[in-house]
C-alpha cells in the first residue's frame, strides 16, 4: 500500500501553505512523514532554514527524513494533531511549559535546591508560558490553572497551538485545526492563523474545510490517493476539474462529466423538507444530538426513510454523517433526540437487538475481520439470525452472485483488495437479513472502476427489496442512485430533496468546496 | 483505637513500643517513592523488589568481606542497583503496558531464582547473616531518608525533567512532537527508581539480622504496587500515604490482621473500579501492545 | 532420559491447560487475568474439600469444582473487569483489579482453619495436603523400562483431548468464530449483532473452568494442594508459557506449555533443581525482549 506516493511539495518561507484532499488522500501521512513519526521508503524532506540556535542568515538545508520526532522538533518544526493530543491531566500552563522543553536550559539539578536565584529562571519561564497563552487568545488568569481536559473544544485546539508555538518553531504544521468547530470558532481559528503568519511564522495548514483553506492560504496543493493532483493559488485550484472530481466524485463512466451548478440553476429544485418526508417511515429520526466529549458532532438532525427507498446522506468529511449511523446502530448513544425503527427505540436498544430486528450497518472502512477467512466472515454475518439453517444456502447463493468471494472463500479476508473487501462487507451485512441496510462510505478509498462495481452491487440489492440508507462523500454518485438525499454540514441538515434535484443544486457544491 | 490515643498522649512510649513498625513504614515509604517515579513517567514497571535485592545483598556481602564503612556499602548497593537498572532498561523499556509489567516481573524472578539461589556468595536459599545488623540504630537513617527523598522527588516533578515525564505519561507522541527525547527520559526515571529501591533494600538490611531471598519475590513488588494504587500517583505524597496507611492498617485494626490480604484486595478493587483512572499515572489510554506501538497518530 | 521426557510431557500438559485459559482471556478481552492462578488453586482446594471434608467420590467432586471455578470466572468478569470496561479504563487497570481478587482468594484459603469462617472449604491454613490414598486408582505400567503412572497418563489424555476440543470449537463453530471476531475487532463484532459482553462472560467461564481443572489435576498428580500452588507453581510460569507462545495464541500456549516442560526438565538434568526454578523467567524475559510476538510468530496468532 502506498499511502503517499511520489509527492513533491515546496513550501516557501513566510507563506501559509494549504494541503487539502478528500478523506484518505494521505494528508496526515504526509505530516507524519515530515515530523518523523513514519519513515519514508524513499525520498527526501529538506528544511531550508537556520537552525533555531544559529545566527540569522546562516541558511542551510537539513534532511528531515528518517530523523526521530524529537529531533525534527529540535530543528524547529512544530505540529498539532488532527485528533487532539493535549496532556489532558496537566494544566494549560503545564502543557505550554512541556512544549517549551527545548528552549529551556536543563537546570534540573539546580532546581532541586530552593535558592531564590535559581527559582528566578523558573518564574521567567512561567511568564513566557503565560504570554503564549495570551497570544492564542487564552487569557492565563482565566485558563492557566485549568486542566486541559476541562477546556472547551475550541480552547483545547488553541492550547495545542500555544504548545506548538512554545517550541519557537520555524515551520508550524496545523493538522485540521478547525475540525469539528462551529462557524464562529472557525473564524477565530482563521484570525489566529493570519495573526501568526503576520508575526513571521511559516504555516502548513491541512484541513477539510475548504472555506477556511481557501480564505487563508496563499498557495494550495491537493492530494488524492496519495498523489498530488493540483498545485497553485486558491483561485486556480478551486476551479480545477480534477479537484472538483476528487471532492464530489465522478458519475458513472457512461454519463458525461457533470459538475453541480455548472448549468442553469433551476429555481424550483430546493424543495422544502416537509413536502418530501415519507408519511409512514421505516426509520424515523427526530432532533438527534450526539457528542464526543467536548465536541458536538450532530446538532439536531431529523429525517426519515420509507420502505423501499434509497436515501443518501451526503456532505464533506467531518460533517457528522458516520456519527448519525453509529448512533442508529447503538454503538454511540445520542444525548438527546429520538430514533425509531419500527417498534424499536434505537436510542436505548442494545446493538445486538438492533441487528436482529433488521437494521444492519456496513461500517466505514469495511471493518472486515482480516484474520478470519472470507467464508468465516460470511458465516458470522448470519450470527443474528434466529434460524441458522438457511444461512449456508444463502452464503452459497451470495458466493455465486459475487464470484470473487466464492473464489477466495478460504483466504484470510485481510488479503482481499479494498474493493473486494467492500463487497464482502456488503454481502456479510446482507446475511443478517436486513430490512434496512446502512452503508457508510462504501466507495471510500476505491479506484474508479471499483466504485462502479460497488454502486452496481448497491443498485442490485436495492432491486432485491432492501431499503438503503447511504452515507457518501462521493456526492454525485450517491445522488445518482438515491431516491432522496440530505446534505449534512457541521452536524446539521443543510438541504434536502430528491437525488435528481440536488444534483442540479449549486448549494451542494458550495457545501463541499466552500465556493 | 488505643493505637492513636497512645500516638498523641505518649509519643515517646509509642515510638519505643512500635519501633519496628515505624522502621517498616519508613522502608515502605521509600519503596513507594521508588515506584512513584516510574508511575509518574507513565510506566508500569514491577522490578522494584529485584533492585531491592541488589541493594540489600551488595550491602551485606560488602560488610562481610570488605573493611569499608557501612554507609559506603549502602551507597555502593544503591548505585549497583541503578547500574543494573540501566542495563535492564535498555531492552525492557522498549516494551509498554502489560508487556513491560510482565518483563519486569520476569527480571525479578529470574534474578531471585536464577542468580541469588545459585551463587554461593549470596548464601543461596539460606540467605545471609548480616554482621552489621542494628535494629535500633538502623531506624534513624530511615527516618532521615524519608523526608529528604520525598522532598527531592517532589521538587524533581516540578523541574524540566519532571515536566517531561508528565508529558510522556500523558501522551508519548505529543511529547516527542515537543522535542522530548522519550526513550532517554523513560530511562532516567527507571534508573532513579532502581536507585531508590536499591537504597531501600540497603537500609532494610540494617534493621534485619538476615537477608532472606524470599523477601524479594514478586509478592513484594505487588505490595509496593498496592501502595501506589491506593495512594494515587498524581504527586509523590500519594504513594507514601498509601504505604503508611497499608503498613499500619493491620496494627490499627488487630482483628483484621489475619485477613490483611483480603482487606488489601478489596481496597485495590474498590480503588481501581470506583475512582477515576486519572489519579493513576500509568492508566493512560496510550498503553498498547509493543508491536502495535510504532503506530503513527491516527490518519483521516 | 526418556523417562525425563515423559515427565516433561506430563508437566507440560498441566502448564498448557493452565496457560490456554490465561491466553484465551488475553486474546479475547485484551486483559491479563492475574486471578487465573488463584482459580487454579481453588480448583484443587474445592475438589479436595469435597472429597476429604464432605466425603464425596472423586469424579462428581471434580465436576462440581470445575463448575465452581467457571462461576468464579463470572465473578472475575462482573467484579473486576466489566466495571472497568464501562468506564473505558485502559487494560492495565484490569491487571491491578485481578491482582486484588487473587489476593482475596488466596488469603481466604490461607486463613481457613478448623473452626474458622471458611472451615467448610479448607481447614489446613497455609499447609500443603494431598488427596487421601485411594481417591483415584493409580495403576503403574512398565513399558520397556519406563514407569508410567496411571494418573499421569490420564492427565495427559484429558489435556490433549480438551485442547483438541477447544481447538475444534474455536476453528469450526459459530461461537468460536464469534470469539475470534470479538478478539480481532470489537466494533465490527458489535455491528454484526454479537453481544460482546456475553462473549466476554463465556470466555471467562471457559477459561476459569480450564484453570480449575488444571489445578485439580496438578493437586492429584503432584500430591501438593495448598493456598500457594497457584501463585508459586504456575502463575508466573504460565506467563512465561503464553509469552513463549505469543500472547493471545491458543496453539502457541499449548506448544509453549510443552516447550517449558522440556526446558525445565533439561535444565534440571543438566544443572540441577536450582537452575530449573529460574529458567522459566529467564526465558520469559529473553523472549519478551527479543521477540515480543512470541517464538512461533504472527502466523499462529491468526488462529487465536
Amino acid at each position: 500500500m502506498h499511502a503517499v506516493d511520489d509527492v513533491s511539495l515546496e513550501i516557501e518561507e513566510g507563506t501559509i501553505f494549504g494541503l487539502i484532499g478528500p478523506n484518505g488522500a494521505g494528508k496526515t501521512t504526509l505530516v507524519n512523514l515530515v515530523t518523523g513519526y513514519i519513515r519514508p521508503q524513499s525520498g527526501s524532506i529538506q528544511l531550508q532554514s537556520s537552525p533555531p540556535l544559529a545566527g540569522e542568515g546562516s541558511f542551510r538545508a537539513v534532511e528531515l527524513a528518517r530523523r526521530p520526532p524529537h529531533a525534527v522538533a529540535g530543528l524547529g518544526v512544530a505540529r498539532t494533531f488532527q485528533t487532539l493530543r493535549l496532556y489532558r491531566n496537566l494544566t494549560a500552563i503545564e502543557n505550554v511549559l512541556a512544549g517549551m522543553h527545548l528552549r529551556r536550559r536543563d537546570d534540573t539539578l539546580q532546581q532541586l535546591i530552593p535558592v531564590p536565584t535559581f527559582l528566578k529562571e523558573d518564574r521567567r519561564r512561567l511568564q513566557q508560558a503565560r504570554e503564549l497563552l495570551e497570544r492564542v487568545g487564552l487569557p492565563p488568569e482565566r485558563f492557566g490553572e485549568r486542566r486541559a481536559a476541562t477546556l472547551s473544544y475550541g480552547d483545547q485546539r488553541r492550547l495545542e497551538v500555544a504548545r506548538a508555538l512554545a517550541l519557537n518553531p520555524h515551520l508550524l504544521i496545523l493538522d485540521e485545526p478547525a475540525a469539528g468547530m462551529n462557524p464562529a470558532e472557525k473564524d477565530r481559528v482563521r484570525a489566529l492563523i493570519q495573526q501568526l503568519n503576520q508575526d513571521g511564522l511559516t504555516v502548513l495548514l491541512i484541513d477539510h474545510d475548504m472555506r477556511l483553506v481557501m480564505g487563508v492560504c496563499r498557495h494550495i496543493a491537493v492530494l488524492n490517493f496519495g498523489r498530488k493532483i493540483a498545485d497553485g493559488p486558491p483561485a486556480t485550484v478551486s476551479q480545477d476539474p480534477a479537484v472538483i472530481t476528487a471532492y464530489l466524485g465522478t458519475q458513472a463512466q457512461k454519463t458525461a462529466a457533470h459538475v453541480p451548478g455548472s448549468e442553469e440553476m433551476d429555481v424550483a429544485t430546493t424543495s422544502t423538507p416537509a413536502s418530501i418526508e415519507p408519511a409512514s417511515p421505516l426509520l424515523e429520526v427526530r432532533d438527534l444530538q450526539v457528542s464526543y466529549g467536548a465536541i458536538q458532532a450532530v446538532r439536531g438532525v431529523s429525517f426519515g426513510v420509507a420502505k423501499g427507498e434509497i436515501v443518501a446522506l451526503i456532505g464533506a468529511n467531518g460533517a457528522g454523517k458516520s456519527t448519525i449511523l453509529n448512533s442508529l446502530s447503538g454503538v454511540l448513544r445520542p444525548h438527546s433526540g429520538g430514533a425509531r425503527f419500527g417498534d424499536l427505540d434505537l436510542t436505548t436498544a442494545p446493538p445486538d437487538r438492533i441487528v436482529s430486528q433488521g437494521l444492519v450497518q456496513v461500517p466505514e472502512g469495511r471493518e472486515i475481520l482480516a484474520r478470519l477467512t472470507v467464508r468465516e466472515n460470511l458465516e458470522l454475518g448470519a450470527w443474528a439470525r434466529r434460524n441458522g439453517r438457511t444461512a449456508h444456502r444463502d452464503i452459497d447463493g451470495l458466493m455465486k452472485q459475487f464470484p470473487i468471494l466464492g473464489q477466495r472463500r478460504d483466504l484470510p479476508a485481510g488479503q482481499l483488495s479494498g474493493g473486494e473487501q467492500q463487497i464482502l462487507a456488503i454481502a456479510r451485512g446482507l446475511l443478517a437479513q436486513p430490512k434496512l441496510l446502512l452503508l457508510d462510505e462504501p466507495s471510500l478509498g476505491l479506484a474508479p472502476q471499483m466504485v462502479d462495481t460497488v454502486f452496481d452491487v448497491i443498485k442490485k440489492i436495492h432491486n432485491d427489496g432492501v431499503t438503503i440508507l447511504l452515507v457518501e462523500q462521493n456526492a454525485l454518485r450517491a445522488l445518482e442512485i438515491a431516491d432522496r438525499a440530505y446534505v449534512v454540514e457541521t452536524g446539521r441538515i443543510l438541504l434536502s430533496g430528491t437525488g435528481a434535484a440536488l444534483r442540479r443544486n449549486p448549494e451542494v457544491q458550495k457545501a463541499y468546496l466552500g465556493g | 483505637m488505643d493505637f492513636f490515643i497512645q500516638l498523641f498522649t505518649d509519643p515517646v512510649g509509642f515510638y519505643n513500643q512500635h519501633e519496628l513498625l515505624i522502621a517498616q513504614i519508613g522502608i515502605n515509604a521509600i519503596l513507594a517513592i521508588s515506584i512513584f517515579v516510574t508511575f509518574y513517567s507513565g510506566q508500569l514497571t514491577l522490578a522494584n523488589a529485584g533492585f531491592m535485592a541488589i541493594g540489600a545483598y551488595t550491602t551485606v556481602i560488602m560488610s562481610l568481606y570488605l573493611p569499608t564503612p557501612l554507609p559506603v556499602d549502602m551507597l555502593v548497593g544503591a548505585l549497583l542497583a541503578a547500574a543494573i537498572g540501566f542495563l535492564v532498561g535498555l531492552p525492557v523499556l522498549r516494551l509498554r503496558g502489560v508487556f513491560l509489567a510482565i518483563a519486569t516481573i520476569g527480571f525479578v524472578e529470574a534474578l531471585r531464582l536464577g542468580v541469588i539461589l545459585n551463587v554461593p556468595i549470596t548464601g543461596e536459599g539460606q540467605g545471609l547473616k548480616n554482621p552489621s545488623a542494628d535494629p535500633l540504630g538502623g531506624i534513624l537513617p530511615i527516618l532521615i531518608s524519608v523526608p529528604i527523598l520525598t522532598y527531592l522527588v517532589w521538587r524533581l516533578t516540578h523541574t524540566r525533567l519532571g515536566q517531561a515525564w508528565a508529558a510522556i505519561r500523558e501522551d508519548e507522541l505529543a511529547a516527542s512532537s515537543n522535542g522530548i527525547n522519550v526513550p532517554a527520559y523513560k530511562m532516567v526515571a527507571f534508573v532513579i527508581s532502581a536507585l531508590v529501591a536499591g537504597y531501600a533494600g540497603a537500609l532494610e538490611t540494617h534493621i534485619n539480622f538476615f537477608v532472606d531471598p524470599t523477601e524479594y519475590s514478586v509478592t513484594r513488588t505487588i505490595q509496593i504496587l498496592t501502595f501506589a494504587v491506593v495512594g494515587g500517583t498524581t504527586n509523590v505524597i500519594g504513594p507514601i500515604v498509601g504505604a503508611v496507611f497499608l503498613t499500619a492498617l493491620p496494627e490499627i485494626v488487630r482483628q483484621f490482621a489475619a485477613y490483611r490480604d483480603v482487606v488489601n484486595g478489596i481496597i485495590l478493587i474498590l480503588v481501581i473500579t470506583l475512582t477515576s483512572s486519572d489519579r493513576l499515572a500509568v492508566c493512560t489510554p496510550s498503553m498498547t501492545c509493543p508491536w502495535k506501538s510504532r503506530k503513527a497518530p491516527s490518519s483521516a | 532420559m526418556t523417562q525425563q521426557v515423559l515427565n516433561a510431557i506430563f508437566i507440560g500438559s498441566i502448564y498448557a491447560l493452565f496457560a490456554v485459559g490465561y491466553t484465551l482471556v488475553f486474546g479475547v478481552l485484551d486483559v491479563l487475568n492475574l486471578a487465573h492462578s488463584a482459580v487454579f488453586m481453588l480448583g484443587a482446594v474445592v475438589t479436595y474439600s469435597l472429597v476429604a471434608l464432605h466425603g464425596m467420590p472423586f469424579l462428581p467432586a471434580a465436576v462440581i469444582a470445575i463448575l465452581v471455578c467457571g462461576l468464579l470466572g463470572l465473578l472475575i468478569e462482573f467484579v473486576a473487569l466489566r466495571p472497568l470496561r464501562r468506564r473505558n479504563a485502559p487494560p492495565i487497570s484490569a491487571l491491578i483489579s485481578t491482582i486484588g481478587l487473587a489476593l482475596i482468594f488466596v488469603a481466604i484459603v490461607e486463613q481457613a482453619t478448623s473452626g474458622s469462617l471458611f472451615s467448610w472449604l479448607w481447614q489446613d491454613g497455609a499447609n500443603s495436603v494431598r488427596f487421601p490414598t485411594g481417591t483415584v486408582p493409580n495403576p503403574t505400567y512398565h513399558v520397556g523400562g519406563l514407569t508410567i503412572e496411571g494418573t499421569k497418563l490420564g492427565i495427559l489424555i484429558i489435556s490433549v483431548v480438551l485442547m483438541l476440543v477447544l481447538g475444534y470449537v474455536m476453528r469450526f463453530t459459530q461461537v468460536g468464530r464469534a470469539l475470534r471476531a470479538v478478539a480481532e475487532n470489537r466494533r465490527a463484532a458489535t455491528l454484526l449483532g454479537i453481544n460482546v459482553d456475553r462473549i466476554f462472560a463465556s470466555t471467562l467461564f471457559v477459561s476459569s473452568a480450564l484453570g480449575g481443572l488444571a489445578g485439580l489435576l496438578f493437586g492429584l498428580a503432584l500430591s501438593d494442594i495448598s493456598p500457594y500452588i497457584g501463585r508459586d507453581q504456575v502463575e508466573l510460569k504460565g506467563l512465561a508459557v503464553i509469552v513463549l507462545g505469543g500472547m493471545g495464541s491458543i496453539p502457541g500456549a499449548v506448544l509453549g506449555g510443552y516447550l517449558l516442560g522440556l526446558i525445565e526438565v533439561f535444565a534440571f538434568v543438566r544443572f540441577g533443581s536450582n537452575v530449573e526454578a529460574g529458567v522459566a523467567f529467564a526465558a520469559l524475559f529473553l523472549v519478551l525482549v527479543l521477540r515480543p510476538q512470541g517464538l512461533f510468530g504472527a502466523r499462529l496468532r491468526e488462529r487465536l
